[in-house]
C-alpha cells in the first residue's frame, strides 16, 4: 500500500538538509555496520523512533504502514513473506494440499500455538479470522475476493475454497489483514478488540497512547522457542527527522526510521549501522489517457524517452535511488529486467515526430502535493525535460489529500506516485496498476490493453512457476513498449541504528521480524 | 470586581464563539477530506462517500456546525476520526506536557529577565546597560527551532546532561525532558521581557517615590526591589501574558523539534489528517488559554498595584 510514511520520509530528507551541517557531535556507539556477531542475548528494551504514529489496527480499514508493521509483531498469518520478498515461508500453517480441481486448499495448522492470552489457537480461530477479513466492506477485500469459503476440518486443519483456481492464494494469506485473531474477538466487540489487538505474535501490546507512543512486551506463550529475545519494544512517534537523528545520537532510541538520506554518510562515519534495505517501492509518473495526447502510445513513449530517470532518482533520493529497468520491482517474484528506454532526447524527438503530435504543442496539467518534495521535484524536472519536445507542463500544487481526489476524478494530466507491495505475488500490483478492467482503471490512467488484461487473468490461475514467469515477462515487455506510465525507479527503506542492535532486517514489504532482534550489553 | 469579572467572562464567551465559527469555517474551506486520508489510495469514490455519510460530513455545513456546538455545550469534544478515540482523551494526555513546558519556560524567563533588567536599569548608559539592551536584538533574531537544535546539540549530545528529546516515562524523566524545551521558550520570551522590564524600571527608579524612599534612608536593595521592581512589574506582567499567548502558537514548532507529545504536535498531525474534531478542539483550547492568561494578567495588575481597581 502506498501511504504517507514514505512521503514523510522524503520530506524528512529535504527538511533535514538545513541541520545536516550541525550533525557532528559525539557518536552514541562505535562498531562496524551490519554487525550481528555473537550469541543472542536475552533481555533489553528496544526503542524505535518512527516518523508517524500508529493510527488504527482494524484490519478492515487501516492502510497505514506503521500500524501494519506493528500489527505484524502482534498477530501472525498462515504464511509469511520470506526475507527476499519473493519466497513464502510457513507461518501458522505448516503445509497444504491442493485438490485436483485446484479449488480446495487444505491447510494443516501449527500445533501448540497460543495467543498472548494463553488460549490455544485452533481452526475455529482461523475460520473466524478469515471470515471477518472477507468482509466485503474491507478496504483489503480486493485481495481476498477470490476466496469463496473457509471451513474447519478438525481442530488443526482448515479448507479454503476459491471461486476459481487461484495461484496467489498463499501469498494473499500472508497479508496482515488475514492474520489470525481469537474466535469472536475473544468475546469483545470489534472496536474493543482492535484498540488492543491480541494474536499469536512474539509481542503483545502493553500500552498505547495514540499519537505518541506504543509499547510492546514479550508474549510469554510465543511458540518459537527462546524468542523473542527483547523484553520490550517501544515505538515513539517523532515527526521531525533531525530530532530522530538527535535521539539516536543521544541514546534515546536505538533504531530510527526514515533517516534523512542527506545525513546517512555522516551517521555511518560516526559508527552507526545503516540499514538500506531493498524495498518494493517503485516511483512512477502516470499519464491520464482521457487527455487526448496521452492516448497515442508514441507520445507516451517519447515522454518516457525524454526523461532522464537515472538523474531523477539520484536527485530525489540523494544518490540512493536507482533507475527502473522494468515496470516491476526487482524485489518481487517474476521481475525481469526488460529494459526501459529513457534519457535519450534524440530518440524522444524521433518518436514524437512519428506521433499524432509531431511538433508537440500541447500543455499538460501536472498535479503535485504541496510540501511533498518528491512529487514537486519530479514535476519540476519533468517540466524542464519536456520543454525541448515543445510540451508545456503546467504544475498545479494541491493539498496532498486533494491530489488523490483529483486523480480519481480524472482531473489531471500527469502525476508522480509510488507503490509498495504488501504481498510477495506481483498480482496485487499488476491488477491495480496495469489492468484496465479492474476498479482502479490501471492506476487511474484509463490505459487498457486487452492483451495485458488477459495475461494477468491467466497468471492468476496458472500454478506453474515457469509459466507464470513467462506470462509476467510478457506483461512487463508489453507495458514497457506501450509506456502507459513512466517508471522512474527503485529506492531502499532507510533505517539507522546503534551498533548494539543485532538481527534487525527489514523485508522488502517493509515489515521487520523483531523476534530475531537482540541488544548487546 | 465581581461585576468586572462577569463582564469579562461574557466577552470571553463571545470571543470563544467567534473562534469556533472561524475554525469550523476555515477547516471546511480548506480542501482535503478526512475519509480520503484515512482510506488511502485503494478506496473508491463510493467508499469515501459512504464514510463521509457515516461521519456526518455529507450534511450541510450549518447543520454540522450546530451539531458541533451542541456537543461542545454538553462538554463533548468529539471523537478523533483518525485514532477513533475521544478527543478529550488525546488532549488529556497532551495538555499537561505543553502546560508544563510553558510554565517552566515562563519561570526561566523571569529568573533570567529580572536580574538582567535590574543590572541594566541601575546602570543606565553604561556598558552593562548596552550589553543587556543588545540582548533582545540577538534573541529575536534566533528562531525557536534553531535555538532548540543548538540546545540539543550542546546539552544533549555534547555535554550529555539532558535527554535528546522525547518525554520519557517517569516523572523525573518528564522533568528532565522539559528543561531544554523550557529554555527554548525562555529564549523567546526573555528578550522581550528584559526590554519592557528595563524600560519600566528606569521609569520607576527616576520617579519621586523612589527618590523619597532613598531620601528616607532605606537600603538600596529595598528601594530597588520593593519600590522599583514592584512598580515596574506591572507592564512586564502584561508583556509576559501576551507573549505566552503568542508562544502557544510557537509550541507547535518547539514540540516538534524536541519530539514532545504535547498539544502542538497533536494539532499538527490533526491538521495533516484533516481530523476535524482534534483541530477544532485544540484551537478552541488555545483560545481559552490565551483569553484566560490575559484575564489573569488583568487581575494580576490589581494584586501588584493597589491603585488599579478593576471594573471602574
Amino acid at each position: 500500500m502506498r501511504n504517507r510514511v514514505a512521503a514523510g520520509l522524503a520530506l524528512a530528507s529535504l527538511a533535514s538538509l538545513a541541520v545536516a551541517g550541525c550533525g557532528g557531535g559525539a557518536a552514541g556507539s562505535a562498531g562496524s555496520a551490519g554487525a550481528s556477531s555473537g550469541a543472542p542475548v536475552r533481555g533489553g528494551n528496544l526503542v524505535i523512533d518512527i516518523a508517524t504514529p500508529q493510527q488504527d489496527f482494524d484490519v478492515n480499514t487501516t492502510t497505514d504502514n506503521e500500524s501494519i508493521w506493528t500489527y505484524d509483531q502482534v498477530a501472525q498469518t498462515l504464511y509469511r513473506n520470506g526475507p527476499d520478498g519473493k519466497s513464502l515461508l510457513p507461518g501458522l500453517a505448516t503445509s497444504y494440499k491442493l485438490s485436483g480441481d485446484k479449488l480446495q486448499w487444505t491447510f494443516q495448522l501449527r500445533r501448540s500455538v497460543r495467543f498472548s492470552t494463553g488460549a490455544a489457537m485452533t481452526s475455529k480461530d482461523v475460520v473466524f479470522s478469515l471470515d471477518q477479513a472477507l468482509n466485503p466492506k474491507s478496504i483489503w477485500n480486493f485481495i481476498d475476493a477470490p476466496i469463496k469459503s473457509v471451513t474447519a476440518a478438525g481442530p488443526y486443519a482448515v479448507v479454503i475454497t476459491t471461486k476459481t483456481p487461484w495461484a496467489p492464494l498463499r501469498a494473499d494469506l500472508a497479508l496482515f489483514a488475514n492474520a489470525i485473531v481469537p474466535d469472536n474477538f475473544g468475546g469483545q466487540t470489534r472496536s474493543q478488540f482492535f484498540s488492543h489487538p491480541v494474536g499469536t505474535g512474539p509481542f503483545k501490546i502493553a500500552s498505547w497512547v495514540r499519537g505518541q507512543s506504543l509499547k510492546l512486551v514479550r508474549n510469554p506463550y510465543y511458540w518459537q522457542p527462546g524468542k523473542p529475545y527483547l523484553n520490550s519494544v517501544t515505538y515513539n512517534a517523532v515527526s521531525d527527522a533531525s530530532t530522530r537523528v538527535v535521539q539516536l545520537k543521544g541514546g534515546q532510541a536505538q533504531i530510527i526510521e526514515a533517516a534523512p538520506f542527506a545525513q546517512l554518510a555522516a551517521l555511518k562515519a560516526a559508527g552507526y549501522q545503516l540499514g538500506l534495505f531493498p524495498s518494493t517501492r517503485i516511483d512512477y509518473v502516470t499519464m491520464n489517457e482521457l487527455d487526448k495526447p496521452f492516448r497515442d502510445p508514441r507520445v507516451r513513449l517519447a515522454i518516457s524517452e525524454a526523461l532522464n530517470t537515472k538523474a531523477i532518482m539520484q536527485a530525489v533520493f540523494f544518490g540512493h535511488g536507482q533507475a527502473a529497468d522494468s515496470p516491476l520491482m526487482p524485489q518481487v517474484s517474476y521481475y525481469s529486467p526488460v529494459g526501459l528506454h529513457t534519457g535519450d532526447l534524440a530518440a524522444a524527438r524521433k518518436e514524437l515526430a512519428g506521433s499524432s503530435y509531431p511538433h508537440g504543442g500541447f500543455s499538460v496539467d501536472f498535479i503535485a502535493g504541496s510540501g511533498d518534495p518528491v512529487q514537486t521535484t519530479v514535476a519540476q524536472i519533468v517540466q524542464a525535460e519536456l520543454k525541448p519536445l515543445n510540451i508545456d507542463v503546467k504544475i498545479r500544487q494541491l493539498d496532498p489529500s486533494q491530489v488523490t481526489a483529483q486523480e480519481q476524478s480524472f482531473h489531471f494530466g500527469m502525476r508522480e506516485t509510488y507503490w509498495t507491495m504488501d504481498i510477495v505475488d506481483p498480482d496485487e500490483y499488476v491488477s491495480f496498476v496495469l489492468d484496465g478492467t479492474a476498479g482502479a482503471f490501471a492506476n487511474w490512467t484509463h490505459f487498457n490493453d486487452p492483451v495485458i488484461d488477459k495475461l494477468t487473468r491467466e497468471a492468476e490461475v496458472t500454478f506453474s512457476s515457469a509459466t507464470r514467469q513467462a506470462l509476467y515477462t510478457q506483461i512487463q515487455q508489453r507495458a514497457a513498449a506501450d509506456a502507459p506510465i513512466v517508471w522512474l525507479g527503485y529506492s531502499p527503506y532507510d533505517y539507522v541504528y546503534s551498533s548494539a542492535v543485532h538481527g534487525f532486517h527489514v523485508y522488502p514489504e517493509g515489515n521487520a521480524h523483531l523476534e530475531d532482534v537482540w541488544l548487546s550489553r | 470586581m465581581p461585576r468586572y469579572l462577569a463582564g469579562r467572562l461574557a466577552q470571553v464567551i463571545l470571543v470563544l464563539l467567534g473562534v469556533t465559527i472561524a475554525t469550523f469555517a476555515l477547516l471546511h474551506l480548506v480542501p482535503g477530506n478526512p475519509a480520503r486520508t484515512l482510506l488511502g489510495v485503494h478506496a473508491t469514490p463510493h467508499e469515501v462517500a459512504v464514510l463521509d455519510r457515516e461521519w456526518g460530513l455529507a450534511r450541510p455545513l450549518p447543520v454540522q456546525y450546530a451539531g458541533y456546538l451542541g456537543r461542545l455545550l454538553h462538554g463533548n469534544l468529539g471523537t478523533s476520526i483518525y485514532y477513533q478515540v475521544p478527543v478529550a482523551t488525546l488532549i488529556a494526555h497532551a495538555l499537561p506536557v505543553t502546560l508544563a513546558m510553558l510554565g517552566i519556560g515562563a519561570l526561566f524567563g523571569i529568573i533570567a529577565a529580572v536580574p538582567l533588567a535590574l543590572l541594566a536599569a541601575t546602570r543606565p548608559g553604561r556598558p552593562a546597560d548596552h550589553a543587556v539592551r543588545v540582548l533582545p536584538l540577538v534573541g529575536l533574531g534566533m528562531p525557536p527551532f534553531w535555538v532548540g537544535f543548538v540546545l540539543l546539540l550542546l546539552f544533549a549530545l555534547t555535554l550529555r546532561i539532558f535527554p535528546a528529546g522525547g518525554y520519557g516515562t517517569t516523572p523525573a524523566q518528564h522533568l528532565a525532558s522539559l528543561i531544554l524545551p523550557g529554555l527554548t521558550v525562555a529564549a523567546v520570551t526573555t528578550p522581550i521581557l528584559v526590554r519592557s522590564l528595563r524600560l519600566a524600571l528606569v521609569g520607576a527608579l527616576g520617579s519621586d517615590f523612589v527618590t523619597a524612599a532613598t531620601a528616607k534612608g532605606l537600603p538600596r536593595s529595598r528601594v530597588l526591589l520593593r519600590h522599583g521592581l514592584r512598580n515596574a512589574l506591572i507592564p512586564a506582567v502584561s508583556v509576559l501574558a501576551v507573549n505566552l499567548g503568542y508562544l502557544l502558537g510557537g509550541t507547535v514548532v518547539i514540540e516538534n523539534v524536541f519530539g514532545l507529545p504535547g498539544i502542538g504536535n497533536l494539532l499538527l498531525t490533526g491538521i495533516f489528517n484533516r481530523d476535524f474534531d482534534i483541530v477544532q478542539s485544540v484551537t478552541l483550547l488555545y483560545a481559552v488559554i490565551v483569553v484566560l492568561i490575559n484575564l489573569a494578567a488583568d487581575v494580576g495588575y490589581a494584586t501588584l498595584d493597589p491603585r488599579v481597581v478593576l471594573g471602574r
